[in-house]
């Protein structure tokens, strides 16, 4: 489009599977039918001599007809409805057959978002409801107070949320999260971490089964997330077309850290780590493509937790590094329940002391890194020729051997440490986080003027 | 919300999106000729559009003898940590490389 716009001609070459991505990117770039030649098929199945047949007899004929035969195909704007117009009277039955059939809720069943339920959103805010916190690609949408609070009605949160909801939706708009990449075929999910004394005053569970369904907050505020990127940056599953998540798994609720723990092992709370004072409310989105299985360690040593933690959920880091190594960004995150972090911190460790221990001894070998990124989507990944090209650090290519070993965890500090859970158990879990795609995006949450009468009076309705 | 005596409460809803904010854009005139013409492609670095481009461009010489292409070394990739920045630059990029037509490659 960057093309087009400078009057240049352009065609771009898209496998089948993506065509309908395509024409939804370019209508949110202002093209109702951009010139596109379909690839028939999956490039990286074909043969060589597949390929080139399709090159020569499909893609020529649509790149050159693309290039040559023009028409005016510039989207037109279309009335859309306004803040308050009412889209739809009925049951609640009825109103969640529309938003259904609509793509506007994800199959659960929606709490009707009447303006009453909006305002009552709308209180927990000194924000003015048509503020505009960002616009979201690849829908090219605004994000405004006012459909924050529709979507979270919808989602079944209460509307002391909407600090929180609010600060969410300034994180996944921040241009640096990403947005418009959340239908990436990895199929990330946004995990939302939480800080601050708002995770008691909105009661989050913190402590055992914290990533399950279950508690109203947790669950409606992890809802909420996956339905606003399905309605305003417009992230859909079929069929919907922009949500290209391969296989995919299904949202995460919200993690909060028990900070309690984490003060009483003498440790600070994530949100420090992150830059934040300790005890200012603060939450966290970041990509997450797959979570590790849960690992068990004992003992009073640091050293007999962290080991078992590099082995098992270091080296299932492992297979994703290659895209974190190619972009230089990569967040990996590890959960651990108060007891592991208690035996760690009571041996002397600090979360530093975790994190270049990680560093330090999980390792790849660099020939597996090239073949992961062969089969995923680049046949020719060369650490060589990112390190010719001044792209990665030289480090990465100091021999040709291929068994020469790489850090998975690129750079120590990039590595996130979580205390939650069950403190009764002595569990850790690693999140994968999607590399550039997905950062980790932090926002202090604002509350209003009169927020502890306000919340008191919540509770009591 | 409203209700009949007996009958399940009705409720009036409003919309979830949000306003739809971007500029129609049109597409640049037409080209048939390529003769003369220079042609950048652009690539992301992934699903063998180097492969794709090394085919595309012996058809593309066969039929225009005169074209000029710039290959996907020249410019630079559309994929990675300085995507956006590639982007934003390529107005000029192409416009100083005198380009006439452009392949983006691989969608997938």
């Amino acid at each position: 489009m960057a093309a087009e716009r400078s009057g240049i001609p352009a065609v771009s070459i898209v496998a089948t599977p993506f065509l309908a991505l395509g024409q939804a990117v370019a209508k949110g770039l202002g093209i109702n039918d951009p010139k596109l030649a379909e690839y028939p098929g999956v490039p990286l199945i074909d043969t060589d001599s597949e390929l080139r047949d399709k090159v020569v007899n499909k893609l020529l004929p649509q790149i050159l007809e693309g290039w040559g035969k023009r028409a005016s195909t510039a989207v037109t704007k279309v009335e859309e409805p306004s803040f308050r117009d009412i889209v739809f009277r009925g049951t609640v039955e009825e109103v969640h057959k529309f938003f259904y059939d609509h793509l506007w809720t994800d199959g659960l069943p929606i709490i009707p978002p009447t303006v009453d339920k909006v305002e009552r959103f709308l209180q927990f805010t000194d924000r003015a409801f048509d503020e505009v916190l960002g616009v979201c690609q690849p829908e090219y949408r605004e994000a405004t107070v006012w459909n924050v609070a529709v979507n979270g009605v919808m989602a079944g949160c209460r509307p002391e949320y909407m600090p929180l909801l609010i600060a969410l939706v300034e994180a996944i708009v921040d241009p640096a999260f990403l947005i418009e990449d959340a239908g990436a075929t990895p199929g990330w999910e946004p995990l939302i971490t939480l800080h601050g004394p708002i995770i008691k005053e909105l009661d989050f569970n913190y402590e055992g089964g914290v990533m399950r369904t279950g508690r109203q907050a947790n669950t409606s505020i992890g809802r909420f997330l996956k339905l606003y990127m399905r309605n305003v940056p417009g992230c859909r599953i079929p069929p919907g077309t922009t949500d290209k998540s391969s296989i995919g798994y299904t949202f995460n609720v919200v993690l909060p850290e028990n900070e309690d723990a984490v003060a009483a092992m003498g440790w600070q709370p994530a949100s420090v780590d992150l830059g934040f004072a300790s005890g200012e409310n603060v939450v966290s989105v970041r990509s997450c493509i797959s979570i590790t299985q849960p690992v068990y360690t004992g003992g009073s040593k640091a050293l007999n937790h962290v080991q078992i933690i590099a082995e098992v959920i270091g080296q299932s880091f492992a297979y994703w590094c290659w895209l974190g190594i190619r972009n230089l960004s990569w967040y990996p995150l590890i959960v651990m329940c108060p007891s592991v972090a208690k035996a760690i911190a009571d041996d002397g460790w600090t979360k530093d002391d975790i994190r270049k221990y990680l560093y330090d001894h999980v390792k790849v070998p660099a020939g597996l890194v090239e073949k992961y990124a062969h089969n995923t989507s680049q046949p020719d990944f060369s650490l060589k020729t990112l390190v010719e090209q001044g792209t990665i650090p030289a480090e990465y290519c100091e021999s040709d051997d291929p068994n020469r070993l790489l850090h998975v965890f690129i750079k120590p500090e990039w590595t996130s440490i979580i205390v939650a859970g069950d403190p009764g158990r002595n569990q850790s879990r690693g999140y994968v986080q999607n590399q550039r795609q997905g950062i980790p995006v932090s926002k202090r949450i604002h509350l209003p003027h009169d927020w502890q009468a306000m919340l008191t009076r919540a509770r009591e309705s | 919300m409203g209700s009949a005596s007996g009958e399940e409460p009705v409720y009036e809803v409003v919309w979830p999106l949000g306003r739809f904010v971007t500029q129609p854009l049109e597409l640049a005139p037409g080209l048939t000729d390529l003769n003369g013409k220079t042609v950048a492609e652009l690539w992301d670095w992934a699903f063998r559009g180097d492969q794709m481009y090394s085919i595309l461009n012996e058809e593309l010489r066969k039929r225009y003898p005169g074209i000029t292409i710039l290959d996907h070394k020249t410019l630079g990739t559309t994929h990675g940590v300085s995507a956006k920045k590639f982007v934003a630059d390529l107005p000029e990029l192409l416009r100083a490389h005198g380009c006439d037509a452009v392949i983006s490659a691989v969608g997938a």
